[in-house]
């Protein structure tokens, strides 16, 4: 066919589309925004580090739950906007959403199901979660998450837990503690009105250095987003830091930081006593792992309260990681040679 | 950061406006500035001796890239920050830059009278609507992406959101402010993880930066 006629071909198709005559077009051949297959190496890669994590927390007495992709609106309603969640309505109208995170399922399940059983509860997962992320801003909205929850009882081994993932995935890492009760403390010694409490905890939380100094603010607000590093913020924060509720849960925070160090050798516990309650439901230690090469946390978690039950727990995002992983050979064919026995 | 083998600190700068501003602090932070001056169509620029690599980008990109972690460190105007959002950390207020979003409108024309509901062009649909849901007040918004200006005059529009440095625009088309939004300067912005994992470099950034505002 001479090359005109296809030009001309595909220009009338594309007019018909445009214009709606062709009102057939279908999605048949690609996928929805923020989705991807994967192929070969790279499932490799994400089912090796599942597999190591789950291996992981189950060896540390942690048991696995799998939950419905499918839950009702009502289970993450006051934790997630309407625009953050995949949203559609069952048979009977009631509104459900594809699971944007997977700890409220969870904490859902330990209150109904199991209810009776004795605590504390050591539940893990390893699922996809759905975030309705912003159309073309590079995220993935499916995001293959491993995680644990410790129910009831004392969260002491949680953190040594959330560094041993690291040892297990390698590479170079940072783990930061922080908490969360250190600036709502604050907000309440020094009086601050909740509103006024909110956009100073907003600008602690960007590190709105500039924001937070043309504020009419106590001093210790200021100061508070800058201190984060290593042990030397504990020195720094002690002479800030005035009444006694304060300077102790500092000292709390700091024999955490301290052990942790101990059990990790190096520079890589970081403290940022800076770190808010930003998802709502935190209630003390807080804290995040940054792997070099990941433009943000591969590790988030904390101790927390949902309802009336009082948790820790942490999520891994395994799809960065498996798909950071191993670049140079995306997508490479694994067994490219295997053809079935009695073929041609 | 992946690609970056040297693991230089990598900034982006607001291509345009900001641009000079920028370069003039860099100056005064006694950086070498050479290659800007005689930068003809290059993208990425070497700082010497400092291990920093400048890249020179539309202002949401610099949030994209702050954002996905490729650079380490943004300046990039309030305006983008205020309509884009984003997760990053916004350290420092630059000073230069400055401007503000404005609600103008017709000369003489009383933008909230009646009951009906109002039209308003902008190219800042999210920060129109956000001030507009503040007020709880229901519009129409229509984006706009050339000279807002024109909108209100054509008779699309009852009124525009838009940048606004001296107004003489506005005066000059028989509009008026009537209302300011926000204030507007350029900011420094780092990637989350960066800040925590490159902290000395970074650190030496901001302080650098924070003694040579004027």
């Amino acid at each position: 066919m001479p090359q005109f006629s296809v030009a001309l071909a595909t220009e009338i198709l594309w007019w018909r589309g445009r214009h709606g005559i062709e009102n057939m077009k279908k999605n048949n051949l690609i996928t929805p925004e923020g989705t991807r297959d994967l192929l070969f190496d790279e499932c490799l890669a994400r089912r090796k580090i599942e597999t190591d994590l789950m291996s992981l927390f189950k060896s540390k007495g942690f048991s696995e739950v799998v939950t419905p992709l499918l839950e009702f609106y009502d289970v993450f309603d006051n934790y997630f906007t309407q625009e953050q969640m995949y949203k559609l309505p069952d048979a009977k109208g009631r509104l459900m959403v594809l699971r944007p995170d997977s700890t409220l399922p969870i904490i859902r399940l330990a209150e109904t199901r199991l209810r009776d059983e004795p605590r504390p509860l050591r539940l893990c997962y390893n699922q996809v979660i759905y975030r309705a992320n912003p159309k073309e801003a590079g995220v993935d909205d499916e995001i293959a998450q491993c995680g644990i929850e410790l129910i009831g009882g004392s969260s002491a081994g949680i953190l040594k837990l959330a560094v041993e993932v690291f040892k297990t995935i390698g590479g170079n890492y940072r783990f930061e503690l922080g908490n969360c009760r250190i600036f709502s403390r604050l907000a309440k010694e020094y009086k601050i009105d909740p509103e006024k409490a909110e956009l100073i905890r907003r600008l602690v939380e960007t590190k709105n250095y500039s924001g937070l100094s043309a504020l009419d603010i106590p001093a210790i607000f200021v100061e508070l987003p800058k201190l984060f590093g290593g042990f030397e913020v504990f020195e720094k924060a002690e002479k800030l830091f005035k009444t006694e509720t304060m300077k102790n849960r500092l000292m709390a925070l700091k024999r955490v930081y301290t052990e942790l160090c101990e059990y990790v050798k190096g520079d890589k516990i970081t403290v940022d006593l800076g770190l808010t309650n930003e998802l709502g439901y935190y209630t003390g230690i807080i804290f995040n792992g940054y792997s070099e090469g990941f433009g943000e946390p591969v590790l988030t978690g904390g101790k927390y309260k949902v309802g009336n039950t009082l948790a820790a727990g942490f999520a891994v995002n395994i799809s960065e990681l498996s798909l950071k992983t191993n670049l140079q050979n995306r997508g490479k064919r694994y067994i490219s040679s295997l053809v079935c026995e009695g073929g041609q | 950061m992946s690609d970056n083998a040297k693991n230089a600190i990598r900034i982006a700068l607001t291509k345009g406006r900001l641009e000079k501003d920028a370069v003039k602090l860099f100056g005064k932070m006694e950086w070498d500035i050479s290659a800007f001056l005689d930068k003809g169509r290059k993208l990425i620029f070497d700082i010497p001796e400092q291990n920093i690599e400048v890249v020179i980008a539309k202002p949401t990109d610099v949030l994209t890239y702050v954002e996905h972690g490729v650079c380490d460190v943004g300046l990039v105007g309030k305006d983008t920050i205020l309509e884009y959002g984003g997760k990053y950390f916004e350290v420092l207020d630059l000073g230069f830059g400055r401007c503000r979003f404005g609600l103008a409108v017709k000369k003489g024309a009383d933008f909230y009278s009646g009951c009906g509901v109002k039209t308003v062009a902008s190219k800042y649909t999210n920060v129109t609507r956000e001030f507009f849901e503040s007020k709880d007040m229901d519009v129409d918004i229509v984006k706009i992406e050339g000279s807002v200006e024109l909108a209100p005059l054509l008779g699309l529009a009852d009124g525009i959101v838009d940048l606004i440095e001296t107004g003489s625009t506005l005066r000059e088309n028989g509009l008026e402010e009537i209302e300011k939004l926000a204030d507007i300067s350029a900011r420094l912005i780092i990637n989350t993880v960066s800040m925590k994992m490159k902290k000395a470099e970074i650190d030496k950034i901001i302080s650098g930066i924070e003694r040579n505002l004027t």
